[in-house]
């Protein structure tokens, strides 16, 4: 590996699982069932490869433990292929607007006059310690993805599809997070939705699976719009459509839309109408591809794709395109509060809606579905605050989420696959006797979700509740922060620095506003939202979207372990599909669930204690701008959160204990504890009826009517057109009598006459 | 000329003649309906219009030459007439083998007597033949019905007409204009001479002269063998043609009979498994 | 026409019939025109108005011979060979015509069992009403007698056309 360059090894990450997918279709017929194996080596090789890069860049970035005055220098590697398209003088930016950046940075000339310039498209990729992390991510569930289908989908009839098609994802998902380019990410987020379509519809002579990929597509579309929208404006904007400054020929710096040097500049990004339009767009699309709260609709239909893809696109990675998206423009969002703000209300609101309609579901995938759209909901409300702490906060969960969620996806599968197809939580029980390393492991990520200490969800949880606490009370925080230091670590856990996030470094690095570092980050950050001057972005909305999220943690723990307890205790039931299958599944099914229990019960005890990825990320450039940097706090535990959510996720737990543990799974505890409520929770708050209503029936309707329309104006009016000559040519059509006599007739008629005008002329 | 008419010029007795035989044949064609006056009125216009046109014809040099044209010509042309208004088509054929006799008369009296002999033998011994053939082989028994009605037989019979009028006026106005008719055979002796030259040897062809010459040649005692020397050696080629042309047709007529049958018999077979489905 | 083309001319019935004059001639040339033109016309109404295909080629041959009349009395006046050479070829034409002609009146004769050329009217457009002879009188239809014989199973369904076609079959 030592031999591969960086650049090589960030191109063959996407590269491998093409490879992959191509030889699987190529030549799926041919491998029979051994047709996982160019699938699963080369998303192998590509997890080797990202690994090494993410250890490469965490080498550039260094360690957290090193000298706190050192500034985080932003890391990245910029890696441009080809170019794709290039359209000369494309552009001519007026003075003075955001695509003319004036002055000098970087010690060289800026090519941000005001001259023309080419729309180009590079296909750039770019490394930096948020791709890294996804690349890791990505590659990495989708490895045991991969290999736990094996066994899951080992006498399907679409074998070789279904891994060439996970090849397909996990190549279009890198391509993703690696583009440097908002046109290239346009177009692999366009990439992700059709192997996304793909998968949900894998079964597709199922006409249920057909309609909810078709749905999930739909929706989709909507999300994709307004990226397509957003796209466009930046491109207006701005004149560029990188993320990264351009060295041209010339010597000159062409800055990107999220490059060192418009970051550098204060006025370098965009604000008021048309920043808010263009982050509300963004969010729009994030939404669409994250299942967030208008567009959540299409997520719990997209269960009816197969288990593993359901774990790895709807759960582990193709939904988190949203946050990531988000965290890569957090620069652009940061300088619009209101946006910021309207991120963290769509977050919060989605985290508890779905979170309560997980609470009544039966059905083991659908609970998943909802936790997930629920816990992307507190990606959301996270990355809303606009603070460091905020963005690392949210790929934290991003993180932590990735491992467990997956590994309860894969649980749930082990349960579907021994129970013959069975997914209803209803028709179970005691199944921990019969399968007991999938009830350990699904008890592991159970634990994760609920956010129990130590597991790794806790961590994540916990500092999404700090970040919503910190700007619900910032005076608290800045006293908090303040007496820190001087508490010398009572709140810490380990001894060597509540103080790890670079602080000053960051401040040094914002030459233009020059204040003291040792000022403390989040009076700033408060001072930037109250003069942001939002109607909503005010301490109180804050404290509603915290208590909101602490509601949603005990919701969380109170409806995962309902499903566990539903599931795995009580009284041995197997439904009757089951059959001979009721038993533990085989090793190439749980040597996964086993490896992903151990992450998603270590890995958050391990980064929040060593701080090591949000420092890792804080070198990512989006999150060096001054605007994002100068929000960063020290890293602190707050023990008064933890025991907050703690107890929140206490009381969850003891609730489902009381209502579910022992007894059969089938009584009806939930509708005799809700009442009217549990019509609402089980019928989602009616959003598809809603959606029916508003948007499906008017536009059938307008349909109708344009059917109409064509159908008798326009269609009428070219039939009319079309009469005429018919109409006249009924005349001409007469002549044709069929009897050829009377052709003859004419014919000799016809000569006789001209004849005649030849003997009167020659007279 | 008619005495009874004696300011009647010839164009307008040409016309009335013509007018005659149009409104004669529109009686006799069939039209469906047998009407025996229609028919009389019809021979009788047919006599009249027969008598204008002998009327309007021209004397030829000696009065047994002119019977021997006027009944001729009048075999062919009454046979002619015959062979388009009866019904039966085997009447028709013998009525055409008639005219055929009629016409190889008129052309003996013309001079050509090969072409005589041969229209007898090819035509009423080969191709009638033949017709007769067919007609034996496809004439459903009885009348059919197409035989009894005609197809637009009053337009046919003006148009037949303006034909005729016209065709009578362009050879009436031939003597009219002398110099039309004496600039033709100026020519025609060139090309006679340019054909004949090895028998002529240089003669200079003056005009009247030079006519009476060539027709002379037309009109001698070898005259087939003349005719034969002119068919082989100046048409030679066209001659060749026109061998292959009969060969061509030969083959093409057993090429259709054989890939008809073909096509007929997979065509039965077609509509019969149509009328059983 | 001038005085001098009238019947009343005597003086041609004294002139020598073998050195031909020019008159002489011509008279016998117009003659036999309009012979061949008679011949022609009378032709072309039969092959206008017959319906019989058979027909038609009789009148068809019936043009030709009034244009071998013409062709040859031309060939007398110029003293000229080549119209008796055109009519060899007319005639060998004529012959081609009928052999192939004949071929195609048979094909079609068996596939409708008519010879009408009315019978193939289905190429006419279809908007038009078929053409039916309607003035027929019944009198002369020939009043056949046909067996009657008692169904011997389910016939196919009788097509409106066929039977106008087939009446006398």
């Amino acid at each position: 590996m030592q031999s591969l360059s960086p650049s090589t090894l960030l191109v063959l990450v996407p590269l491998l699982p093409l490879v992959g997918a191509i030889l699987t279709l190529l030549l799926g017929r041919l491998l029979g069932s051994r047709a996982h194996l160019p699938a699963i080596v080369g998303i192998a090789a590509a997890a080797g490869a990202a690994l090494t890069l993410l250890v490469s860049t965490a080498g550039l970035v260094g360690s957290p433990h090193g000298g706190h005055a050192e500034p985080v220098r932003p890391v990245e590697m910029i890696s441009t292929l080809w170019q794709w398209a290039t359209v000369a003088d494309a552009y001519t930016p007026a003075a003075g607007s955001p695509a003319a950046i004036p002055g000098t940075v970087i010690g060289g000339p800026t090519a941000g006059g005001t001259e023309a310039r080419a729309f180009s498209i590079p296909v750039t990729l770019r490394l930096d310690p948020l791709t890294a992390t996804m690349l890791t991510i990505i590659t990495f569930v989708g490895l045991l993805v991969a290999i736990y289908s094996v066994g899951y989908m080992h006498d399907d009839p679409g074998y070789p599809r279904f891994f060439a098609l996970v090849s397909m994802f996990v190549f279009s998902m890198a391509l993703l997070v690696a583009a440097s380019n908002f046109l290239i990410v346009y177009v692999f987020w366009e990439a992700v939705g059709a192997c996304s379509y793909l998968l949900i519809g894998f079964w597709f002579r199922k006409p249920e699976a057909a309609r909810a990929a078709k749905k999930a597509f739909l929706v989709n579309r909507i999300g994709d719009f307004g990226l397509a929208i957003a796209t466009f404006l930046l491109w207006m904007t701005y004149g560029t459509l990188d993320f990264h400054d351009t060295l041209s020929a010339d010597g000159t710096i062409l800055p990107g839309i999220l490059g060192q040097t418009r970051l550098a500049d204060a006025a370098g990004i965009v604000g008021g109408t048309v920043g808010t339009a263009i982050c509300l767009l963004l969010l729009l699309a994030a939404c669409g591809k994250s299942a967030q709260l208008p567009l959540h609709v299409w997520l719990p239909d997209a269960m009816e794709g197969p288990t593993p893809a359901s774990a790895l696109i709807h759960a582990a990675t193709m939904v988190t395109a949203g946050i990531y998206l988000i965290a890569r423009s957090a620069p652009l969002f940061v300088a619009c509060p209101e946006a910021l703000t309207a991120v963290s209300i769509v977050g919060a609101t989605t985290a508890l809606v779905a979170a309560l309609i997980a609470t009544v579901q039966n059905d083991l995938k659908r609970v998943l579905a909802y936790s997930t759209i629920s816990q992307l909901g507190y990606m959301f409300a996270s990355l809303g605050t606009g603070t460091m702490l905020g963005f690392t906060a949210a790929i934290f969960h991003l993180v932590t989420h990735a491992f467990f969620k997956a590994l309860l996806f894969l649980g749930a599968g082990s349960v579907m696959h021994s129970m013959g197809g069975v997914i209803d939580m209803r028709r179970f029980g005691g199944l921990r006797r019969i399968m007991p390393i999938t009830a350990a492991t699904f008890l592991v990520g159970s634990l994760a979700l609920a956010g129990v200490a130590p597991f790794a969800g806790f961590f994540s949880k916990d500092e999404i509740l700090a970040t919503l606490h910190s700007k619900g009370w910032p005076s608290a925080h800045a006293e908090h922060h303040d007496a820190a230091p001087a508490a010398a670590g009572h709140a810490s856990l380990e001894g060597h620095g509540q103080t790890v996030a670079s602080l000053a470094s960051s401040m040094a690095a914002n030459s233009q506003t020059g204040r003291p570092t040792a000022r403390p980050a989040a009076l700033q950050s408060a001072g930037v939202t109250a003069d942001g001057g939002g109607t909503l972005d005010r301490p109180g909305t804050w404290q509603i979207l915290f208590w909101m999220a602490l509601v949603t943690a005990g919701l969380t723990a109170f409806y995962t372990f309902r499903a566990v307890f539903m599931t795995f205790t009580g009284p041995t039931r197997v439904p009757d599909e089951a059959g001979h299958h009721a038993h533990e599944s085989p090793p190439m099914m749980t040597l996964p669930l086993v490896i992903l229990a151990v992450p998603s019960a270590l890995i958050g005890w391990w980064l929040f204690s060593t701080n090591w990825l949000a420092h890792f990320l804080s070198a990512t450039p989006s999150f060096t701008a001054p605007s994002v940097a100068k929000t960063a706090v020290p890293h602190v535990f707050h023990m008064d959160l933890a025991i907050q959510g703690s107890l929140a996720a206490a009381i969850g737990i003891v609730i489902a204990a009381i209502g579910h543990l022992g007894r059969r799974s089938d009584a009806p505890q939930m509708e005799r504890f809700l009442g009217p409520l549990q019509t609402i929770f089980a019928n989602k708050f009616y959003f598809d009826q809603i959606y029916a209503a508003l948007v499906v029936r008017p536009l059938e309707a307008l349909a109708m009517l344009a059917a109409l329309i064509d159908r008798y104006l326009i269609d009428g009016t070219v039939n009319l057109v079309a009469r005429i000559p018919v109409f006249f040519g009924g005349w001409a059509r007469q002549l044709q009598s069929g009897l050829l006599q009377r052709y003859a007739l004419a014919g000799v008629l016809g000569t006789l006459l001209i004849v005649l005008a030849l003997a009167s002329r020659l007279r | 000329m008619n005495p009874a008419l004696p300011e009647l010029s010839p164009g307008m007795l040409l016309a009335g003649a013509v007018t005659a035989a149009a409104a004669s044949l529109w009686l006799l064609l069939p039209r469906g309906s047998e009407s025996r006056a229609a028919s009389r009125l019809g021979l009788l216009l047919g006599a009249l219009a027969l008598a204008g046109f002998i009327a309007t014809g021209r004397r030829l040099g000696g009065i047994g030459e002119e019977a021997v044209f006027l009944i001729v010509s009048l075999v062919a042309v009454v046979s002619g007439a015959a062979t388009i208004v009866t019904r039966s088509p085997v009447y028709s054929a013998i009525w055409f083998a008639l005219a055929l006799f009629g016409v190889a008369g008129v052309l003996l009296v013309l001079g050509a007597q090969f072409l005589g002999v041969a229209t007898v033998v090819v035509y009423a011994g080969a191709i009638l033949v033949m017709f007769l053939f067919v007609l034996m082989l496809a004439q459903p028994a009885g009348l059919a019905s197409y035989d009894r009605v005609s197809s637009e037989p009053l337009l046919s019979a003006v148009a037949g007409a303006v034909l005729l009028g016209l065709l009578t006026l362009s050879i009436g106005r031939l003597s009219a204009e002398p110099a039309a008719c004496c600039a033709v055979p100026a020519r025609s002796a060139m090309l006679a001479s340019d054909a004949a030259t090895a028998a002529d040897s240089g003669a200079t062809p003056a005009a009247p002269a030079a006519a009476g010459a060539v027709v002379a040649d037309i009109l001698a005692a070898d005259h087939v063998a003349r005719l034969g020397g002119e068919l082989f050696g100046r048409h030679l080629l066209a001659v060749e043609v026109a061998g292959v042309l009969l060969l061509v047709s030969l083959i093409g007529a057993i090429a259709v009979v054989t890939r008809g049958e073909a096509a007929l018999e997979a065509d039965r077979r077609e509509s019969l498994g149509r009328a059983v489905r | 026409m001038s005085p001098s083309c009238m019947l009343s001319i005597p003086l041609m019935s004294v002139m020598p019939v073998m050195p031909v004059m020019a008159a002489t001639s011509m008279a016998l040339l117009q003659n036999a025109l309009i012979v061949g033109a008679i011949l022609f016309a009378l032709g072309l109404i039969g092959i206008l108005t017959r319906r019989n295909l058979i027909v038609m080629f009789l009148s068809a041959e019936l043009m030709l011979q009034g244009i071998s009349v013409s062709l040859v009395a031309w060939s007398r006046h110029h003293g000229d060979w080549g119209g008796q050479v055109l009519v060899i070829f007319v005639l060998t034409v004529a012959a081609c015509e009928a052999a192939v002609a004949l071929v195609f009146v048979l094909q079609a004769f068996a596939r409708t069992g008519r010879l009408d050329a009315a019978a193939w009217q289905s190429l006419r457009e279809s908007n038009i009403a078929r053409s039916v002879d309607h003035e027929l009188p019944a009198s002369d239809a020939v009043a056949q007698v046909w067996p009657q014989l008692s169904p011997a199973g389910i016939l196919p369904e009788a097509d409106a056309d066929e039977t106008l076609e087939r009446e006398h079959v």
